[in-house]
């Protein structure tokens, strides 16, 4: 990285330098890992099937969450025509690329899905709920739900294949017609990706307590997968910087300044659509809402929830304010790692107490979060070998190597 | 091996580049191939030196007719009490919220654009944010009317309003989302005008250089606060916007969110949603931005302005009409679906009396303008057809004015207990207040437009340096990219070989 802006035009390495991307260890690495896992997870499914699934659900949301953001990230500023975030574009499809995989991942939520949402066993629930039950059947109820899902991931995979064909295609062709393309599809399908999305985020997540209902959860799960998602890519980014071929090679010291601010806004953005959440319930402090956060903010919950006040909120917004540390990316990277495993643990908050009275840990946890992750990290590398790491076709690919902020 | 072949793509992409690169931000003028500073301030100043204009004479004096029509109006209010409103027992919120509500929303454009917009470098904001954030200032004035006189004695409101205690100690309620928006909108009003007054200060020192009469001299002179443009000054100033900027950013946020708590907070069924916050600041950058195009379109024209305030300018107003009419429905639908999903059937009743109840057209008006008008804004001709746009955008006016009166009053008239349900009539002083407060604003932008510049001019200048250079660098690129597609060696090749590259 080059000290300051006068060195900046003799130490930028050339995009006519790239090669090609190799598959590296990382990727086999990843495939053992997540295979390993998986295993170990099948095992748990089959001697302890009701914590394994809920480790299964947390570490699912969690990674579906990490590459849906980055097939958001894509669309966002395709549909903006963003100029700067071009030489990021291909990380930030590849963080999309596993999503067929997730896919195949949901089908065993879907066989036990027993096991976690208790209005599809009607007899578990209690009598108030009971009563509710008829009223809510037009969406509760497992047809509605396999359905649902399957239009989702047949929405999410469409939207990720077709993007990332034309992007590819570019790289060869670089003709104006894909960058056309690219922008109107993202433009177009993005209002019905915002549904799908926080629709999925209601019956996948809000449902496994099945009396609560707010508006904002979509939104909720979206912008803490947003924050994760240009996390990962930060701390991915970071991690590629060796790599030949990577596009972490050509990015300025301003293109880390960015990802630096986009994280610092999107932690804001996260504190501000769960702080409105929590404030509206808590002050109305109504029946049907309440439970859910009292379950969630005191007693043995009360720890993790101020975990995630300082932790997802207070720790990363201030750090990230210095403008000196969101240019290194290094540290950077770290405070992206941060993020994620405070991530992580807003995702274990919004599921587990569902479940348990007391946060609890399983030997599960771990195997599934390797397992998915590792599966998916590994497609995604899979997917990105053989390719240019950089779009190379894209028209405004040098109007990004020379981006400098004013 | 690959070098050759990304040198060839590099090629064929630099003329996508230019196949696709949109038209520029200051358009060029006929008779002048070139702009430059001194031809800039003349076209963007000069309206301020002519005569005073017989059409905006009119104008003024019609919109000055209506504002002794909202004087009087409110000495009605203040005279006679709050029963010359509409409001009723049930009613207690009526079109004084609505209105509040409608006007503060409008405000938002002006700080999405001078705050949000330039965090995110969008250039095109400097044509328009001046007139944007005047808008702001003028809209969060006639805002303020309505709480104020909703009080019933507004000589009083400031105990009431401020946490001032009176002698018997008794504060305002801090867990009141009321005591909330008085600071929100005070700190926003503070804000806006300190943005406003600071981007202000180097155009009217160019006034200042520029006028020619004493009396002029002396009060741009004034106002100008000594500004000399040195590069001391400069740096001061840019230091002193962007930290305005970052400050402003979350009051775009804040306010709305807490004029929403206002709401939501209460147990009301359709008042009370999760989802307020975020959908009502959408809306309120929703409506501003409708405003701003309503406004924005007859006066780039009368004022001569068009060759800064440009068609793309329109498009991507256009495009944040859309999006934020996206938003807002996405609201609508969650709100609906909840009142199903949740199964509680006062908030199933709330929405289906909005849907089905009495004043259900008022409702559908609403759907109409706030979500299939925007859907427009998708087709070429629909964003850049002057008329189209401009129809839409009071559309969005109205629209967004309905939405305040479907969530505020459309909740409350059929409360818990049917007995009290009643049928919500404005009176004539609720007419006459709201008719006031738009002639009232407008005699503000007439103002306004007359007498200072509507469009930053330095910012201008400084758009068309920034133009320039980028020209140049895109240009350089564009040899070099050249170079290596004919089998020549890219000059940054040489220079720094990327580390991890092969062989």
């Amino acid at each position: 990285m080059s000290a300051n802006h006068d060195t900046h035009a003799a130490a930028t390495p050339s995009v006519h330098e790239l090669a090609v991307l190799k598959s590296g260890s990382a990727m086999k690495i990843a495939a053992a890992l997540g295979l390993l896992g998986m295993i170990a997870t099948g095992a748990g499914i089959a001697s302890a099937p009701h914590e394994t699934m809920i480790s299964y659900l947390w570490a699912f949301a969690f990674w579906v969450g990490i590459s849906l953001g980055g097939l958001f990230l894509v669309m966002i500023f395709n549909a903006a025509g963003a100029r700067w975030t071009i030489v990021l574009r291909r990380a930030m499809e590849t963080m999309a690329a596993p999503l067929p995989l997730f896919a195949l991942l949901f089908i065993p939520i879907l066989v036990n899905a027993k096991q976690l949402y208790s209005w599809m066993t009607p007899s578990s629930l209690s009598p108030e709920l009971t009563k509710l039950m008829p009223a809510k059947q037009f969406w509760l109820n497992t047809n509605g739900f396999t359905i649902r899902a399957v239009v989702y991931f047949i929405m999410f995979i469409a939207v990720q294949q077709l993007l990332y064909s034309w992007s590819l295609k570019q790289d060869s062709e670089g003709s104006a017609a894909l960058t056309r393309k690219q922008r109107s599809f993202s433009a177009g399908i993005l209002p019905f990706m915002a549904i799908a999305f926080s629709v999925a985020a209601v019956d996948w997540l809000m449902t496994l307590e099945p009396g609560f209902s707010s508006t904002i959860f979509g939104v909720y799960y979206f912008a803490g997968s947003f924050l994760g998602a240009v996390s990962f890519l930060a701390l991915a980014s970071a991690l590629a910087r060796g790599t030949s071929g990577a596009h972490a090679a050509l990015m300025q010291k301003d293109h880390w300044h960015n990802l630096g601010k986009l994280m610092l806004a999107f932690t804001a953005f996260w504190a501000y659509i769960a702080f409105s959440q929590f404030l509206l319930i808590w002050i109305a402090n109504l029946p049907d809402e309440i439970p859910w956060f009292i379950s969630r903010t005191t007693g043995p919950w009360k720890p993790i929830f101020w975990m995630l006040v300082v932790g997802h909120f207070f720790i990363p917004f201030f750090t990230l304010l210095s403008r000196d540390l969101k240019m290194v990316p290094g540290k950077l990277a770290l405070v992206a790692a941060w993020i994620l495993v405070s991530g992580m643990l807003d995702t274990y908050w919004l599921i587990v107490p569902a479940f348990h009275d007391a946060p609890s840990f399983h030997w599960t946890m771990i195997t599934a979060f390797l397992g998915i992750g590792g599966l998916a990290i590994s497609l995604a590398l899979f997917r990105a070998s053989g390719r240019y790491g950089v779009p190379v076709g894209d028209p405004y690919l040098d109007d990004s190597l020379r981006y400098s902020q004013p | 091996m690959s070098t050759v072949a990304i040198a060839e793509v590099r090629a064929k992409a630099l003329k996508a580049r230019a196949e696709l690169e949109p038209t520029p931000w200051i358009a060029p003028v006929k008779d002048q191939p070139k702009h430059d500073d001194s031809n800039i301030n003349k076209s963007l100043l000069s309206y301020i030196w002519k005569d005073t204009d017989q059409g905006w004479l009119k104008m003024l004096g019609l919109t000055s007719a209506g504002v002794g029509l909202l004087t009087f109006a409110i000495i009605v209010t203040v005279v006679k009490g709050i029963g010359m409103w509409g409001n009723n027992k049930t009613v207690g919120w009526g079109w004084g919220i609505t209105n509040f509500v409608w006007w503060i929303g409008i405000g938002h454009a002006g700080t999405l654009i001078s705050a949000i917009l330039l965090l995110f470098q969008q250039k095109w904001r400097t044509s328009i944010n001046r007139f944007a954030e005047a808008m702001t200032l003028f809209a969060v004035v006639c805002a303020g009317l309505y709480p104020i006189l909703h009080t019933g004695r507004p000589w009083l409101a400031i105990y009431w309003l401020f946490p001032y205690p009176n002698t018997m100690w008794i504060w305002p309620n801090f867990k009141s989302p009321l005591m909330w928006d008085v600071f929100a909108v005070s700190t926003y009003l503070t804000t806006s005008l300190l943005f406003w007054y600071l981007g202000l200060i180097p155009d009217v020192a160019s006034l200042r250089d520029a006028s020619v009469g004493t009396l002029r001299r002396k009060i741009y002179g004034v106002l100008a606060l000594g500004w000399t443009g040195s590069a001391r000054a400069w740096n001061h100033y840019k230091i002193a916007y962007l930290l305005l900027a970052g400050i402003a950013t979350p009051l775009v946020l804040s306010v709305h969110t807490i004029v929403s708590f206002d709401f939501a907070v209460a147990v009301i069924p359709g008042w009370h949603t999760t989802i307020f916050p975020p959908y009502f600041v959408a809306g309120a950058v929703f409506s501003g931005f409708a405003m701003v195009c309503t406004l924005m379109l007859p006066a780039r024209k009368i004022l001569g302005i068009e060759h800064v305030i440009t068609p793309r300018h329109i498009e991507l107003m256009c495009k944040v009409m859309l999006l934020t009419g996206m938003i807002v429905t996405y609201g609508y639908v969650m709100e609906h679906f909840a009142s199903f999903y949740s199964a509680n059937p006062y908030e199933y009743f709330a929405f289906y009396n909005r849907r089905a109840g009495p004043m259900n057209h008022i409702f559908f008006l609403m759907v109409f303008c706030n979500c299939i008008t925007p859907h427009l804004f998708w087709t070429k001709w629909g964003r850049t057809n002057l008329w189209a746009v401009w129809v839409a955008s009071i559309f969005i006016n109205i629209g967004m004015w309905c939405e305040r009166f479907v969530i505020f009053v459309i909740s409350l008239h059929r409360d818990f207990l049917p007995s009290s349900w009643v049928a919500f009539h404005p009176t004539w002083v609720d007419i006459s207040l709201y008719v006031g407060t738009i002639c009232l604003f407008l005699t503000l932008m007439l103002l306004f437009v007359r007498f200072l510049p509507a469009v930053a001019v330095s910012e201008i200048k400084e758009l068309r340096l920034e133009m320039e250079h980028a020209e140049h660098a895109a240009h350089e690129a564009e040899t070099a990219t050249m170079a290596a597609a004919s089998g020549g060696v890219p000059p940054a090749a040489h220079a720094a070989p990327i580390s991890g590259k092969e062989g």
